[in-house]
Parts: structure tokens; sequence; C-alpha cells
């Protein structure tokens, strides 16, 4: 197949769509999503907290996954990272009177750092020491968060000021939708140039990725570095949002949250987790409220379905989309599903 | 007939590499299997021993049918097999190794019997039994693999590819000892590489060739073939 | 040949197992004279405890090839048994304090505690990994890692549901006076702890390094084909190693109910220290695990008296990592199997 025969072919906006990474149905996903707030039931606060909350642990499994569904290991310590930048940029702006906004990037930065320092340390061993050390790099840095009151107040809390000066929430959701998107588009960007495919290689197979020219350091630190600063600049807007900031949210509970959206979704698919998150986050979270005289009711589904998936379909829901819905007998239905490609 | 392997058919996952192959064995013969590199001569021996399941025919060991049984059952009854990569347990001794080997036998006092009769075969293994067996030398290790074999007392004595990997001197040294498991009246079925050495050592042969038995007969038969001698050992 | 023993010694001592054996050994005795025997003392009662889930751990890694993230909620079952077959013990005790179940009442509740958890690692056998052996044995080792992630989280958060979140802790076990050993008072808990912990790791080294069953299961862990060829019956073998290694964390738990209350999340911090036993001390190394559980031990210990309490987060978990880092195989381990990527 020639790629750029059928590019000219194709009209402006199919270009446009290929350019974002996106097919018909996942623009109107977005659409969707964008509408979200004006459609009731939706459009009351406390729904638009959690479509929020729904939207970071989409957010946070795309970035997961680039790590875990590409070089094929799981990063232990992702919610510690994501915490880190959380930190970092609070302290920024109450500290230093940074703006929330640089400040987010800021923690995005730093915590892509710490990404460095994990993809460097952990580059020789195997998966699962691997996730060994990043869980106890994310132990160490809670650990930290927790001591260190001087600086973090501990369990007690820092208060942050939010990104906008306002009781509503909408605003907030829109920026973490435009997050999503961006995140989404950012690493779908990188599995699909040169260097997606040397990521697949490495998490298949190091020693042949190795033999046939690909530095295996180079690219290992990359996707750490990579996948860490969207979970730093997650955890800033986490910060900036909620307005107050425990060691809580480096725990590893928050991790295995991530980590079943991302696997649930299905590994190595990227949009598998943003997709699955809302729905699945959504109706957790009306579990919870609901049925609030069960405690922890909703994270033993959670973890039921989690095994479930792991068992009995380990390539979760965007195989099973990409085998049983993505190729119907219907031209404009396959083309509303796949784009022109 | 100790053996009758009737059509069977094996591989791995949809891969299938034996086609209908059959063989037999006699109680105190010493039969082998060689061939070119990936005629499914390992896949035979596996399937017998029960590590792969077939995927059609059948086995009947000692009048009894076999198919389909786990490595384990097939193990006690009576068929001990020496594989390839010799799987010895790196971290235990010499001496472990080998009660490991009579596994199936609980009275204590036979494994010590079979312990002896090992010991007395490859006087080597009696120096070393407190070493670890990853510590060993290949020829060594070799040793210790058919030995282990050994200790559970089999009717069949399956070995495959012994001389894999193995100095020429240590090859001698592995064939000799074949030979005097022979003497002692055990039953063996080899597979080789080596023809020529192979042809001369044992009674009876099959040839196998892209997963089916081409050739069988007579060791010293099949040697003088025409067709062996082409395509084996290039004369 | 007493020349030959001490050149042994000797080198022994230059390997990195009896280097950091004896250091440990100096700090503690250092340690002790420094701040007071009680280090010493929890050192050891954390050790042995310690062992016991870690020795369960190494075993699952090494024979089932699972990075288990749950076996800490074995150690939660294990306490929250001991807690409710206790509780009406306790009663009972306190009406009849001169019964002989004062003495044996305790044991009673540790035994429970040992069979509900290996009841339960076989009903997790059956019902988790056995279904995903039997599907796929591709990427195994991560997939069965993320499956002991969700059945972390499911036990946890089942205990809540079904339990609450309280902390359901006892006063202790053993009532009276403390034992006092040369001018150090022990609580009898204490004492007992440590006790049965000593007890049952030498049974279980025992088993592993000398019985036939304890033998296969070593062989199953070095190499599976050759146990299958040798006549080891692998399912038997799995399950048996399962509940038996659920059974040791389970104990653990139920004979640390005097220290640590049940309550959903207590697993954690037993996990990720025999997770840093593991790793300290190499696959598969049973004696490995019990050397590496008391270091561990001593390092928080150490780390809570001079740095602060919390910092036990902090310290070991560095000085873990640079252990992978520097010696991926761990201090015990042999290269024969160890973290590297191969």
């Amino acid at each position: 197949m020639d790629n750029t025969i059928t590019s000219q072919q194709m009209n402006p906006f199919d270009k446009l769509l290929d350019k974002l990474c996106l097919t018909p149905v996942g623009l109107l996903g977005l659409v969707l999503l964008f509408a979200l707030p004006y459609i009731p039931p939706f459009n009351q606060e406390y729904m638009l907290r959690w479509l929020i909350y729904c939207g970071f642990i989409a957010a946070m499994s795309v970035g997961f996954d680039l790590t875990a569904g590409y070089i094929s290991i799981v990063n232990f310590g992702y919610a510690a990272v994501s915490g880190f930048g959380g930190y970092t940029s609070a302290l920024l702006v109450i500290n230093m009177g940074l703006s929330p906004w640089l400040a987010m990037a800021a923690g995005g930065i730093t915590a892509g750092f710490m990404g460095l320092i994990i993809g460097m340390i952990s580059l020789r061993l195997r998966g699962i020491f691997a996730a060994c050390l990043s869980w106890f790099f994310g132990l160490a840095i809670m650990g930290l968060a927790t001591k260190m009151v001087w600086l973090t107040r501990g369990p007690l809390g820092l208060r942050t000021p939010r990104l906008f000066e306002t009781d509503s929430n909408a605003p907030f959701y829109f920026l973490m939708v435009i997050l999503l998107f961006l995140i989404y588009l950012a690493c779908k960007l990188i599995v699909r140039s040169k260097m997606g495919l040397a990521f697949q290689a490495i998490g298949q197979n190091m020693d042949a990725a190795r033999a046939s020219g690909i530095n295996p350091v180079y690219y290992r630190v990359f996707n750490f570095t990579v996948s860490c600063a969207i979970a730093g600049i997650l955890g800033g807007f986490y910060a900036h949002f909620y307005g107050i900031l425990t060691p809580d949210v480096m725990h590893t509970s928050k991790t295995v949250e991530v980590l079943a959206v991302a696997y649930i979704g299905g590994r190595g698919s990227l949009w598998g987790g943003a997709v699955i998150a809302f729905p699945f986050i959504f109706i957790m979270e009306i579990v919870r409220s609901t049925l609030s005289n069960l405690p922890g009711l909703n994270l033993v589904i959670y973890s039921l379905v989690l095994i479930l998936v792991m068992i009995y379909y380990p390539g979760g829901f965007s195989y099973f989309y990409d085998t049983h819905i993505r190729k119907p007998k219907n031209k404009v239905l396959r083309y509303f599903l796949n784009g022109r490609k | 007939m100790l053996l009758e392997v009737k059509n069977l058919d094996a591989g791995y996952g949809y891969l299938q590499i034996l086609r209908s192959v059959s063989l037999n064995i006699d109680k105190g013969e010493y039969v082998c299997i060689v061939g070119p590199n990936g005629a499914g001569k390992s896949t035979t021996m596996k399937t017998i021993a029960g590590l792969i399941s077939p995927m059609g025919g059948g086995i009947i060991f000692n009048g009894e049918d076999i198919t389909g049984l786990s490595a384990s059952q097939i193990t006690k009854k009576g068929i001990s097999f020496v594989s390839e990569e010799m799987n010895l347990f790196v971290n235990m001794s010499v001496r472990e190794n080998l009660y490991m080997g009579a596994y199936i036998i609980k009275d204590k006092k036979i494994q010590n019997e079979r312990l002896d009769f090992v010991f007395s075969l490859f006087p080597r293994l009696a120096e070393r039994k407190d070493q670890l067996a990853g510590t060993m030398s290949g020829g060594e290790r070799k040793m210790l693999a058919i030995g282990r074999g050994m200790m559970s007392d089999p009717k069949l004595l399956l070995v495959d590819e012994p001389s894999f990997g193995l100095a020429p001197q240590l090859v001698a040294n592995v064939f000799e000892s074949l030979d005097v498991l022979k003497d002692q009246g055990v039953t063996i079925m080899l597979v080789e590489q080596n023809v020529t050495k192979t042809l001369a050592v044992t009674d009876r042969g099959y040839i196998l060739e892209n997963g089916k038995i081409g050739l069988q007969g007579a060791s010293c038969d099949l040697a003088d073939d025409p067709h062996v001698r082409k395509v084996f050992l290039g004369v | 040949m007493s020349n030959n023993i001490v050149s042994k010694f000797l080198n022994w001592m230059k390997s990195a197992a009896g280097f950091s054996i004896t250091a440990t050994i100096v700090i503690a005795v250092l340690a002790s004279i420094a701040s007071g025997p009680y280090l010493l003392v929890n050192t050891i009662v954390t050790g042995g405890m310690l062992a016991l889930v870690a020795t369960g751990l190494t075993l699952m890694l090494g024979v089932l090839n699972i990075a288990m993230f749950a076996h800490g909620e074995f150690f939660m079952i294990g306490s929250l048994t001991a807690y409710y077959v206790f509780t009406p013990i306790s009663n009972y005790i306190g009406e009849n304090p001169e019964s002989f179940i004062a003495v044996i009442g305790p044991l009673i509740a540790m035994a429970g505690a040992a069979i509900v958890g290996a009841i339960s690692g076989i009903v997790a056998e059956k019902l988790v990994f056995g279904p995903l052996r039997k599907r796929s044995t591709d990427n195994w080792v991560m997939n069965s890692f993320l499956l002991t992630v969700g059945l972390s989280m499911l036990l946890i958060n089942l205990h809540q549901l079904i339990f609450g979140a309280d902390f359901k802790g006892i006063v202790g076990y053993w009532t009276g006076m403390p034992v006092s050993i040369a001018d150090v008072f022990i609580s009898r808990d204490r004492a007992m702890a440590f006790v049965i912990a000593v007890i049952v790791v030498s049974l279980f080294w025992f088993f592993m390094t000398y019985t036939r069953t304890g033998m296969a299961i070593r062989a199953v862990s070095q190499d599976i084909t050759g146990a299958q060829i040798v006549g080891i019956d692998i399912e038997k073998i799995v399950l048996l190693t399962i509940s038996l290694a659920c059974a040791l964390s389970a104990v653990a738990g139920g004979s640390l109910l005097f220290m640590y209350p049940s309550y959903p999340t207590v697993g954690l911090e037993p996990l990720y220290l025999a997770w840093f036993v593991v790793i300290l001390s190499g696959l598969g190394n049973i004696l490995g695990a019990v050397a590496g559980a008391f270091m561990v031990a001593l390092l928080k210990v150490i780390t809570v008296e001079y740095i602060g309490a919390g910092w036990d987060f902090v310290v070991p978990s560095a000085l873990i990592m640079l252990i992978l880092i520097f010696k991926p195989s761990g201090i015990f381990g042999s290269d024969v199997r160890g973290a590297l990527d191969k």
C-alpha cells in the first residue's frame, strides 16, 4: 500500500481526521464529550465532578498504556509520579507565586524527570522486577510526601489554589476533555512514528530488538519520560482542581485503579482505556454514592471485572472492538468506524 | 511387543509435525530414530513421553493404551525420558537429582538400590554426588540425565540426542554407557543426528523424514541403503 | 583441618551473603548496645514473622511463577480468622482464667488462621489462577501478576464490605508477666510470636529439604519439564504450594494479631516488606529469605529508631532499589534465575 496516493485521494476532512488520529466515530465521541455538560442529567454539578474524575482516570490510563502496552512494563509507581507532579505544581504556586498553568507544566517536567530516573535504573531488569522497582520508587516518594510535613503538610493535606476562580465545574471539565485529547494525540503520534515500532520490538523481545539495531536504552527511557510527564501534568490538574492534595493520591491503590481501566480497555490500544473509563468509572461512582451503606462495593465490582477480563478476555475492550465491531459489511458504517484508510 | 505407536499425529498448537508415524519396539531391543533436522524426531519422543498430547493415533505400552496420559502418569507406567535439554534440577546436588529420578518409587530401600546401581554404571557421578548439577560439565550432566532416567527402573528408556553439544570424546563416553545399559537388558529408544555412529551400535532403525517414517529395518541394512547413504552420509 | 574451616569461613565472609549477614549481626548488636536491647527483640519478632510471609512469597514465585501481589491479603485473612476465633475463646478465658484453654486458646486461633489461609489459597488457585493457566500461558508472569493485583483489591474491599473498615484487634493472646531474659523484659505474646515463627520456619525448611514432597516442590521450581519427566504430578504440587504459601502468610497474620489488628489494608506493609526480602535474597531461596527477613526487619527497626516513624517507607525502599540496580539477582541469589532481562 502506498500511503502518498491514498492521502492524495482523501478529502480535506478525512485528512484532518487522520492527522488528529481520529476515526469518524472517535470524533463523534469527542463531540459527545464536549456536549455532555448540556445534556441532562449530566448538567448537574456533582455529575460533572464525577465526569471530570472519569476524564482524569481516562487520561492517566492513556499515559499508563504507553508504557504497559508498548514496552510491556507496568509502571507500578504511576500514581506516585503523578502525585509528585501535583505536589511540585502546588508548591510552586504556593511558595513562588507561579501561575497554576505554568506550574502544571513544571509539574509535568519534573515528573518527566522522575520518569527518566525510573527508566534509567530499571533498564536492565526483567518486566516484573522493573514493575517492583517502580513500585518501591513510588512507595519512597509517597513516604517522603507523608513525612516532609514542613513542606507538604503531610496527611493534613495541602490547600492549593484552583485553576479557575469559579464554583462551576464546567471549565474544568472542558479543560479535562481537551487534556485527554491532547494526551491521546501525543501518545498516538509517538506510537505511529518509527518510535512506536521500536517500542513494540523492545516490548516483545529485548534481545532481538537490540540485535536489529534498536537501542533499547534510548527508547525505554524516552517512553518512561513521556509517560511520567503526562502523569505529572495530570497530577497538576488534579491538585488545582480538587484544591487539596494529600499523599493518598500517590497510593498504590490509585495506580491499581488506573491499571484496571487500562487493561479492561485493552492493552496497547491507547484509546481503549480512555473509552472505557467514562462509562465504567461513572457507574462505579453511581454505585458508590447510591449504595453508600455498602462501602467498598464499587471496588469489589471493579476488581471482579479486572479478574474476569484478565482470565477470559486479556485483550480487553479494544480487542473485542477490533475483532467483532470494526469490520461491518455496510460500507458507510465501515467508513464511520475506520475512517478513510 | 513393549511399545506400539500407531498412526501418530502430533505437533505444537496448530502446527502439525508428525503425520501418521507408526513404530514399535520389542523388549530388550536397542532401536534408533534418525533423520534430518526438523523431521520430528524429538517431537516423536516428547509425544511418547507425554509432554505433547497427540492429535491423533494411539500409543500402546505393555498392552495398555497410554494415549493422552500426562507425562507423570506415563513415567509411572515405566517409560523414562532423557530429554535433549536434560532438564536437570540445577540447584540440587547430583544425589538429590538422582533421588528425584526415583520419585515414583516410594520405598527408600529400593531407591538406594537404584542409586547404587546408577553409581556403579557411572562411577564419575558417585565421585561428585554432592556437587550441584548446574556446576557440572556438559558430559557429566548428560551422564546425570541418563542416570536420573535409570533411577525409576524403567521398562523403556527414551534418549533424545545424547551427543548434542558434546565434544567427540564425551560422545563416545555417552554411547558406551548406553551400550552398558543395553547389556543390562534395558530397552532403549535413541534419537540421534549422528547417523553413522547410531546405526553402528543399534539393532534396528527408523528413518524419519518430514514427519513420516521413510525407511525402517535392521541398522546394518539401513547403513548400506543407497538412499540413506546419499542423504545422510553424503556418499 | 581447623585451618581449612577458618579459610572456608573467611571465603564465605568475602561473599555478598557472608558479608551482609555478618554486617547485619554486627549492626544489630551495636544498635542494641547503643539504644537498648528492645531493638534486638523487635527485630527478631518482626523478622521471624516476615520470614513466614517472605518464604511463602518466594515459593509462589519459584514454583508457580506468580509474582504475588495479594500475599498481604492472606496475612489479612489470617489475622481476621484469628480475631473471630479468638474473641469467643478469650471471653471464655475471662470467665475461667485457670482453664487450660488459656494456654492453648491462642494456638487454636493461629491454627484456624493457617487452615483458613490454606483453604483460601486453594480457592484462589481453583477460581483465579487455574482458569488462566488453562486458557493461555502466554505472557504468564505479567498476566498472573495482574490477576493477583485484582485479587488483592477484591479481598481488601470484600473485607471492608463484609466486616467493616474498623480495627479488629485483641488486647493480647497470653496474659501474665512478661518473660525476662538477661534483664530484658519481653511480653509473652512477643516471645511466643517469635517461638512460633522459629518453629514454623524450621519445620518448613525441614519439609522442603528432606521430604520427598518438599524436594518435588523444589524440583518443579527449578525445571518444570524435568519434574514432569520424573513423574511429579504438577497440578498437585501447584495446589500444595499455593496452600502452603498462603497458610504461612496467614499464620503470620494470626500470630501477630496482638500487634497488627485486622483491618482491610493491614496486608500492605507485610506485603512490601516481604517483597523487599525476596528482592534482597534472590528468588526461590528459602534460607536466603529467612536471613533476608531479619535484615529487612533490622533495617525497618533501625530506621524507626534513629530517623523516625514513617520513614520506614522511605529508607528501606531506597536501599532495596540500590540492591536491584547493582545486584539484581539478590544477595543470596544464584545467577541461574536472576532479575535481569534475558
